[in-house]
């Protein structure tokens, strides 16, 4: 941890703030939230990584999808991602958005869940414990240390591509697409 | 002569106003105007001067009828005309589309020429024909629209002629006792005059002129009044009108009967001040919260004109310099704010097509965004945020009440402040904020001769807030002529004597705040700018004008103090008037409206006056 | 001259230092009581420099302008409140005008969350005013209670004279009782944490605030937790100097804190009744006792 380092938060204060203040958003998608409340509250305090849950996306730089995700879920994952300010970071948590999971034959659950919104992290299992919700924080602070936490810039580049499976996968959506779609030459 | 100039334009003026109005629209909207401000102008090239002119000498009863001009009818003049001028200015797109323009026109000039009259006449025969002109021509200006307002109209005239009756009850009272009706001789003649009568007096007067000030128990008139009057009229009623309840305190207190006199009237703390600061309490804190329960534009201002009056009685009630100062002071501030508040009101009305309703409007601000800066300005200067105006009388008033050891009035007065900011932020907010409905999608803003009237009532707002010593040097001359020991100020706040005030440290101090702020906000990392329908509304997509909260926007602290402020008063005169009409049905057996009956009478009174000449002679 | 330019410029700064660390300590504090480790003293800080860094969302100018008000309204207020004998502009105002600009940060919040157009900013502030005339009705109790004990408005006389002589809480104990019971109201900290409850209006006036609104939201309430404990310590504990009156700040703060880290949220229906009950009633009856006396 250097979160003392005086010299790293003078050179870059925007990512040191980043690494260390991860404020989630308080979003239950799946059954894996269940393994939230444990996590932030008095067993193994996630405050103590400057992680806290926070009521909108406006204020959240980091998105955890909670278990599976049905095609309804997904219309609102996308919404609240795409609220969410920039720079913004997502993880999987469980099996189910990696590939369905135990629904992987089922006909309203996404099974890839990255082919709708950029994922920056994975964590496995079925259900995973509280301490895999901290290696995965740990885990995204070299990510953003090495710059490699780049889903939100994806996202911004190749955002036609991402509407396309949007709308493939939910039909027209109500809200406009938050960058230009249209080729430069249009 | 100049002030029969005065009054002669703008009487002569309010005539021809309606004669043009014969020949063509044009001619008439501009001469309107031509006239408010011909008079703004002659009044304000009055300052500073002391006039007394003659100007009829009745043929019986030995009375003259006078007109004078010191620092208190000057103050009131250049209210009742700068606020007269503005409402002609912003009439003049708002009324096109009513029946009987040219009517209104000459209405309105009349009662501006009414009010100036009272402030300048110099004997009460005077004051008092002046007094009825206004409050008949107010009555038909109320009742203009028809239909609700023909009902609030005849409220107004029942209380006003009961509050005028009991003027002139006073006033040929004082006539016979002293024979003369100049206010200069009558404040001599009555110092020795003995305090029962004294009493009698300003008892009489409190009623007269607290009917047109809406003293709580004598208010019920105003809320219907102001609410069904059309808006520019509503602005000087709520401005100028009632006020000259406030200018008729001051002139029959200190002007006449005097702060030594006033002073012996009572026992410790049961005297007549203390009563009347007891009174203008009452009439801050009810009327303020019963504000809150509104949900009509119009009938929510006119509440708080009832309140901000309470601010005066108390601020004069007091009788300390700096309390009648803050007075008198609170008059002109809440007259700039009031009537902008009702132009902000009516150019809403202009434009969403008659739509007072709090609950039905929202998000106009994108629409209006003139209106809007007016209605912050107007609601700033109402609760009195630092650097609007009203933030220095209510000072004053605080000080002084604290200082004088009244902390329980001091409370009144704060929580009326409170009151205040709960339902004037309601007002903004329901109107400007919060999401645009579809149907006020192709709203616009409003004309140039409606937003003139709001930008300089604004302008004024900060003007008197930053530079607070600008009317209080003319109040300090008012104090003067009252034999109150004046006021001391400076330009941008109190002396260190008074108390410690000085509005150029704050507002320096708030800029130079203000712009590190905005250095930090615009040097940290930049914000896009989205569409208003982009909301979070937890991951759902709601669209547009389905997603405001505006009803019932105080309900839990209705639920609490609702019960509590039922206008008892109001009911009272209900009960009252349901009652005696019960009794006028006798009368009415013996007025049958049948002739013969009618001539039966009259033959019998001719008999009985000849039977009883016919007595005395034998 | 240069001192008081001096004290104008550092107040401000001092005022932030000390509000950020009583932020961080609170965090700090509710964890330990909530048997938790707890994060950094200075995460507060590390929040906000994320947030000066992470971009945001604005509704239109009255968005922006109603936040820069809030803030600035919050540091003016600094100077006119005594911070161990340093108040440079105590002489351009006094309490009166203290309490009418405490107005313009919820102003300011208000109208710029007014424009963002979110039913949950509404109910927010909505919220927010009328907790606000809850809490007033014994906030100005006290007030007027000390202002007729000292038979003065201005608040460095009031400080001057509890140091030549007895503090102000032990002439008026009801009304810095009462005081103290609405403190975590005008804070904004749970019991009465109505007006940005998280769970059911997904945190009120700040719902669609990011980046930087929210940092200067947050900036904005270190001010605030630093006036209204600044006013107490002035008004009833006797001010002090600079190092005295640091230490009576934290006693209060942490009284507060203890106070209030166990207790759940209540409704604003309880909240108004609650601060219309035992407070009002308690800083009445002291100022029915300072007016006999």
């Amino acid at each position: 941890m250097d979160r003392g380092s005086i010299k790293k938060w003078l050179k870059a204060p925007g990512k040191m703030g980043q690494k260390y203040s991860f404020w989630v958003v308080y979003f239950c998608t799946g059954c894996g939230i269940i393994e939230i409340p444990p996590t932030i509250t008095s067993r193994w305090d996630a405050e103590r990584f400057g992680v806290i849950p926070v009521a909108t996306p406006r204020q959240a730089n980091l998105f955890l999808i909670t278990g599976y995700v049905s095609v309804k879920t997904l219309r609102a994952i996308i919404r609240t991602y795409e609220q969410m300010p920039d720079p913004k970071y997502t993880v999987g948590f469980g099996s189910c958005p990696i590939n369905g999971g135990m629904y992987w034959d089922s006909y309203n659950t996404i099974k890839h869940l990255d082919k709708y919104i950029p994922v920056d992290g994975w964590i496995a299992g079925c259900m995973p414990r509280p301490e895999s919700i901290f290696i995965a924080v740990t885990h995204l602070w070299t990510m953003i240390d090495k710059g490699m936490a780049t889903g939100y810039i994806k996202y911004r580049e190749k955002y036609k591509n991402y509407r396309k499976n949007q709308e493939e996968a939910l039909g027209k959506l109500e809200w406009p697409p938050l960058y230009p779609v249209g080729d430069k030459n249009e | 002569m100049q002030l029969i100039t005065i009054l002669v334009v703008s009487f002569l003026g309010a005539g021809i106003v309606y004669l043009t109005g014969k020949f063509s629209g044009r001619v008439r909207d501009i001469s309107a105007v031509l006239v408010s401000l011909a008079v703004v102008i002659l009044v304000g090239l009055a300052y500073n001067q002391k006039i007394y002119t003659n100007f009829y000498s009745l043929p019986f009863l030995n009375l003259s009828l006078s007109l004078r001009l010191n620092y208190l009818s000057w103050f009131f003049a250049i209210i009742v005309a700068g606020i007269g001028f503005l409402s002609i200015l912003f009439s003049l797109e708002y009324i096109k589309d009513y029946q009987g323009v040219g009517f209104y026109y000459f209405m309105m000039l009349f009662v501006n020429a009414g009010m100036l009259g009272i402030v300048l006449s110099a004997d009460f025969l005077s004051f008092y024909i002046f007094w009825e002109m206004m409050s008949w021509g107010t009555y038909l200006l109320i009742s203009y629209k028809g239909g609700k307002a023909v009902a609030a109209g005849l409220k107004y005239i029942i209380m006003s002629v009961a509050g005028s009756l009991a003027m002139l009850f006073a006033i040929v009272s004082l006539y016979a006792s002293y024979g003369t009706l100049k206010f200069s001789s009558l404040a001599s003649l009555l110092q020795i005059a003995s305090p029962g009568y004294i009493l009698f007096l300003l008892l009489m007067f409190v009623v007269g002129f607290g009917v047109k000030n809406a003293i709580w128990t004598l208010h019920t008139w105003l809320p219907d009044a102001h609410a069904e009057a059309v808006s520019p009229f509503s602005a000087v009623l709520t401005g100028v009108l009632v006020r000259m309840g406030m200018y008729g305190f001051l002139l029959i207190m200190y002007s006449i009967v005097g702060l030594s006199l006033l002073h012996k009237l009572g026992y410790g703390l049961l005297n007549f001040n203390y009563i009347l600061c007891w009174i203008g309490a009452i009439t801050i804190v009810i009327p303020t919260f019963t504000a809150l329960l509104q949900n009509d534009s119009k009938r929510l201002l006119a509440w708080h004109g009832i309140g901000q009056g309470g601010y005066m009685v108390l601020g004069i009630g007091v009788a300390t310099s700096l309390g009648i100062a803050g007075g008198i002071l609170h008059t002109l501030n809440y007259a700039v704010c009031g009537a902008l508040l009702f132009f902000v009101v009516g150019a809403i009305e202009h434009r969403t097509g008659g739509v007072r309703d709090l609950n039905e409007l929202g998000g106009l601000i994108k629409r209006m965004p003139v209106t809007f800066i007016a209605g912050l300005a107007g609601i700033s200067g109402l609760i009195g945020v630092p650097l609007t105006n009203s933030f220095v009388s209510k000072w004053m008033i605080y000080k002084t009440l604290i200082m004088e050891n009244y902390p329980f009035l001091a409370f009144a007065a704060f929580i009326g402040t409170w009151g205040t900011i709960l339902s004037v932020y309601k007002f903004l907010h329901n109107i400007f904020l919060g999401q645009l409905p579809e149907k006020y999608k192709d709203v616009k803003e409003v004309p140039l001769t409606m937003q003139i009237p709001m930008i300089l009532l604004s302008l004024a707002i900060i003007l008197f807030g930053i530079l607070p010593g600008i009317p209080l040097k003319v109040i300090s001359g008012i104090e003067k002529s009252f034999g109150v020991e004046p006021l001391s100020t400076t330009m941008f706040g109190m002396p260190k004597e008074i108390g410690e005030l000085n509005l150029i440290n704050i507002l320096a101090v708030l800029l130079v705040a203000g712009i590190v702020v905005y250095l930090i906000f615009s040097l940290s990392a930049k914000s896009r700018r989205v569409n208003q329908d982009d909301n979070y509304a937890a991951g759902l997509f709601v669209p547009r004008g389905k997603y405001q909260y505006s009803a019932r926007f105080y309900d839990q602290a209705y639920r609490i103090i609702g019960p509590y402020l039922h206008d008892v008063v109001d009911d009272f005169y209900y009960w009252l008037v349901g009652k005696s009409k019960s009794s006028f049905q006798i009368v009415r057996q013996i007025y049958t409206g049948n002739i013969n009956t009618y001539a039966l009478y009259i033959l019998l009174f001719l008999t009985l006056l000849i039977f009883v000449k016919l007595g005395w002679g034998l | 001259m240069i001192i008081k330019v001096i004290s104008i410029i550092v107040l401000p700064l001092i005022a932030l230092i000390i509000g950020f660390f009583f932020l961080g300590l609170s965090r700090k504090v509710i964890a330990r009581i909530h048997r938790r480790y707890g994060p950094p003293i200075s995460q507060p800080l590390i929040d906000v420099i994320k947030l000066i860094n992470q971009e945001s969302i604005s509704h239109g100018k009255l968005f922006d302008m109603g936040v820069i008000l809030s803030l600035a309204g919050s540091v003016i207020l600094v100077l006119f409140i005594p911070f161990g004998g340093i108040a440079p502009l105590a002489t351009s105002g006094d309490l009166l005008v203290i309490i009418y600009l405490m107005l313009l940060a919820p102003l300011g919040v208000a109208l710029s969350g007014g424009e963002a157009a979110n039913p949950n900013v509404s109910i927010g502030i909505s919220r927010k005013m009328m907790l606000a005339l809850g809490y007033e009705v014994p906030f100005l109790f006290s007030l007027l209670a000390v202002m007729t004990w000292y038979k003065t408005t201005s608040l460095v006389e009031v400080v001057k004279a509890q140091q030549s002589f007895l503090w102000a809480i032990f002439y008026l104990p009801l009304p810095a009782v009462a005081y103290f019971m609405i403190l975590p109201a005008m804070l904004g900290i749970r019991p009465f944490d109505i007006v940005s409850a998280p769970q059911e209006i997904a945190s009120g006036t700040a719902v669609e605030y990011g980046g930087r609104y929210l940092a200067l939201t947050t900036i904005q309430h270190a001010f605030h937790i630093f006036i209204d404990i600044a006013l107490f310590v002035n008004l009833f504990l006797g001010g002090g100097n600079l190092l005295t009156f640091f230490v009576k700040m934290l006693v209060v703060f942490l009284l507060g804190l203890f106070i209030n880290a166990v207790f759940p949220r209540l409704r604003i229906d309880q909240a108004i009744k609650y601060c219309w009950k035992w407070p009002a009633i308690l800083a009445l009856v002291g100022l029915i006792i300072a007016r006999i006396i």
